[in-house]
C-alpha cells in the first residue's frame, strides 16, 4: 500500500518529467516505424531483386543488423561515426538535435533490417500457383506483383510487422544511455532525485505497457478490418 | 482432318534439364488448330514440363517453340503477349485467392485487353452459364469446392479469348466425384473447336475426346498417334506396359 501510494506521489511531482519522456519515446518510436517500414520495404526489394550485387548487399545487411546488438549499433553510429569525421548537425531550435537523430537512425536501421524479413517471408509465402497463373494469363511481372502477390502478402506481413512496432517501442528504451530524453532516461532521473527506484521502475514498466497494449489493439482492429469480406 | 488445318505451335529440338537432370530430350513436334491433344505417360516422364515449356513458365534449355509464327524462346520476344493467347488450367487450380470469381474472370481482360468493365462482366455472365456456375460469380475461391474451382478456372482462361488451350493434369486434384464434371466442361471445349493440349492420367478422355496423344517417357515421345489407334494398337513396349497398368 505505502508502495502504491509513493508511486501515486512520484507520479504527481514529477508528471511534467514522465510526460516528456513518454512524448520523446513516441517521437522516436513513430520515426523508427515509418523510416524502418519505407527502408525495410526498398531492402526487401533489394534482397529479392534479380540484380546479384544489390540481393548479396540486402542479404548482407539484413544479417549484420540483425546479428549484432542494437546497443552496438547505436553507440557505433553515435559515437564511432563522429569519430571519422560523420556528424549529426545541430538544430538550434530543437535541443540534442544530434543525439534524438543518431538515436532514430540506428533504430530504423535496425528496424529495417527485420521488416525487410518479414516482407519477404511475406511474400514468398504466398503459393507459387498465384503468380504463375497470373503470369499465364499474360500479366506482366509488377502486375502479378500489386494485383495478385501482395494484396495476399500484406495479409501474412501485417501481424509480423505489427510485432515489429510493438517491439519498436520497447526497443527505443535503449537510446537512454546516449541521453535521449525518453520514458527510460527521465525514469532514471526521477530515481536519482528520490532513490524510489522500485517505484519509478514500476512506473515506467506500467507506462511503456499501456503505449505496447494500445498499440497492439489498434493493429488488431486494423487487421480485422482488412480481412472483412473473406472467407 | 486435321492435316490441312494450320499450324498453331510448332516445337522443334525442345530439351530442358533441370542442372543434371535431363527432363526433356529433343522433342519435335506440332499442334494444328482444332486438335485436342492428350500427353499421357508416366510420372516423371516429362509430361507437365513439357506443358509449361509451351508458355514458358518454364524456360527450355534448348530449341524453338513457334506460336503464331514466332519463335517464342527468343530473347526478343514479349512473352507476356504471347501468353495472352494462350489459356492454362492447372491441377491446383489456382484461383486469385484475394479476389471473388467475377473479379478472378474478368481482371485479365480489364487490365490487359483494357476491355470495359461492362464488356467484361457481360462475358462473365455469358462463359459461367456454360459450366452452370452463374450463381457463384460473387463466392470466394475459398468458398468453393474443387470442381467449382477447376471450373472458374477453365472460364477465367477463356476470358482472354486464347487460341489454344493448356491443361496441366486439370482433374488430378479432385475428389472422384467431381472429376466428372471438370471433364464435362473441356469435352463441352472440344467440341467448339477450341485447340487443347492436355496431360491426364483420365484415358477415357484422352481415348474418347482428344483427336491425337502423345505417350512422353523418359524425356521423349514414345509414341504420337491418332487417339483411337494408339489405344487400339500400342506398339512402343513401354506404352503397352504403362497401358496395362492404367486401364
Amino acid at each position: 500500500m505505502e508502495f502504491l501510494t509513493t508511486m501515486w506521489n512520484l507520479v504527481t511531482k514529477y508528471s511534467g518529467f514522465f510526460l516528456e519522456g513518454v512524448g520523446n519515446t513516441l517521437i522516436l518510436s513513430f520515426f523508427t516505424v515509418l523510416l524502418g517500414t519505407i527502408l525495410g520495404t526498398l531492402m526487401a526489394t533489394a534482397r529479392m531483386s534479380k540484380i546479384a550485387p544489390l540481393r548479396w548487399f540486402a542479404a548482407a545487411y539484413i544479417e549484420f543488423f540483425r546479428g549484432t546488438p542494437l546497443m552496438v549499433q547505436l553507440m557505433f553510429i553515435f559515437y564511432g561515426l563522429p569519430m571519422i569525421g560523420i556528424t549529426f548537425p545541430d538544430v538550434s531550435f530543437i535541443p540534442n538535435f544530434d543525439r534524438f537523430a543518431a538515436g532514430v537512425v540506428a533504430m530504423s536501421l535496425n528496424s529495417c533490417a527485420y521488416v525487410a524479413e518479414i516482407i519477404r517471408s511475406g511474400i514468398q509465402a504466398v503459393d507459387k500457383g498465384q503468380t504463375e497463373a497470373a503470369r499465364s494469363l499474360g500479366f506482366h511481372e509488377g502486375q502479378t506483383m500489386r494485383l495478385v502477390v501482395l494484396p495476399q502478402a500484406i495479409r501474412n506481413i501485417l501481424p509480423a510487422l505489427g510485432n515489429e512496432f510493438v517491439t519498436d517501442i520497447k526497443e527505443s528504451s535503449i537510446v537512454s544511455v546516449i541521453g535521449i530524453a525518453d520514458l527510460m532516461y527521465r525514469s532514471k532521473g526521477v530515481i536519482a532525485k528520490t532513490y524510489n527506484s522500485l517505484e519509478c521502475l514500476a512506473i515506467a514498466a506500467i507506462i511503456y505497457f499501456v503505449m505496447t497494449f494500445v498499440s497492439s489493439r489498434l493493429i488488431a482492429l486494423l487487421e480485422r478490418k482488412m480481412s472483412r469480406g473473406r472467407k | 482432318m486435321a492435316e490441312n488445318k494450320e499450324t498453331i505451335i510448332q516445337v522443334n529440338h525442345l530439351s530442358k534439364s533441370f542442372g543434371d537432370l535431363k527432363v526433356l530430350n529433343d522433342i519435335s513436334t506440332e499442334f494444328k488448330a482444332q486438335e485436342v491433344v492428350s500427353i499421357i505417360g508416366p510420372s516423371g516422364g516429362g509430361k507437365s514440363t513439357f506443358l509449361r515449356c509451351l508458355n514458358l513458365l518454364e524456360i527450355p534449355t534448348a530449341g524453338e517453340i513457334f506460336f503464331d509464327g514466332v519463335d517464342i524462346c527468343s530473347k526478343k520476344v514479349d512473352v507476356d503477349l504471347h501468353r495472352q493467347k494462350m489459356g492454362m488450367v492447372f491441377q491446383q487450380f489456382n484461383l486469385f485467392e484475394n479476389m471473388n470469381v467475377m473479379k478472378n474472370l474478368t481482371i485479365a481482360p480489364m487490365k490487359i485487353l483494357k476491355i470495359s468493365k461492362e464488356e467484361a462482366e457481360a462475358r462473365a455472365h455469358a462463359l459461367i452459364k456454360r459450366v452452370g456456375l452463374a450463381d457463384k460469380l460473387t463466392s470466394y475461391p475459398s468458398q468453393l469446392s474443387g470442381g467449382q474451382k477447376q471450373r472458374i478456372a477453365i472460364v477465367r482462361a477463356l476470358m482472354m479469348n486464347p487460341a489454344v488451350m493448356l491443361f496441366d493434369e486439370p482433374t488430378s486434384a479432385l475428389d472422384p466425384e467431381m472429376v466428372g464434371e471438370v471433364l464435362g466442361v473441356m469435352r463441352d471445349l472440344a467440341e467448339t473447336g477450341m485447340t487443347m493440349i492436355v496431360v491426364t492420367h483420365e484415358m477415357r478422355f484422352a481415348r474418347e475426346v482428344s483427336t491425337r496423344t502423345l505417350f512422353l517417357d523418359g524425356g521423349t515421345i514414345g509414341e504420337d498417334k491418332p487417339s483411337k489407334e494408339l489405344f487400339a494398337h500400342p506398339e512402343n513396349p513401354r506404352l503397352v506396359s504403362f497401358l496395362e497398368k492404367v486401364l
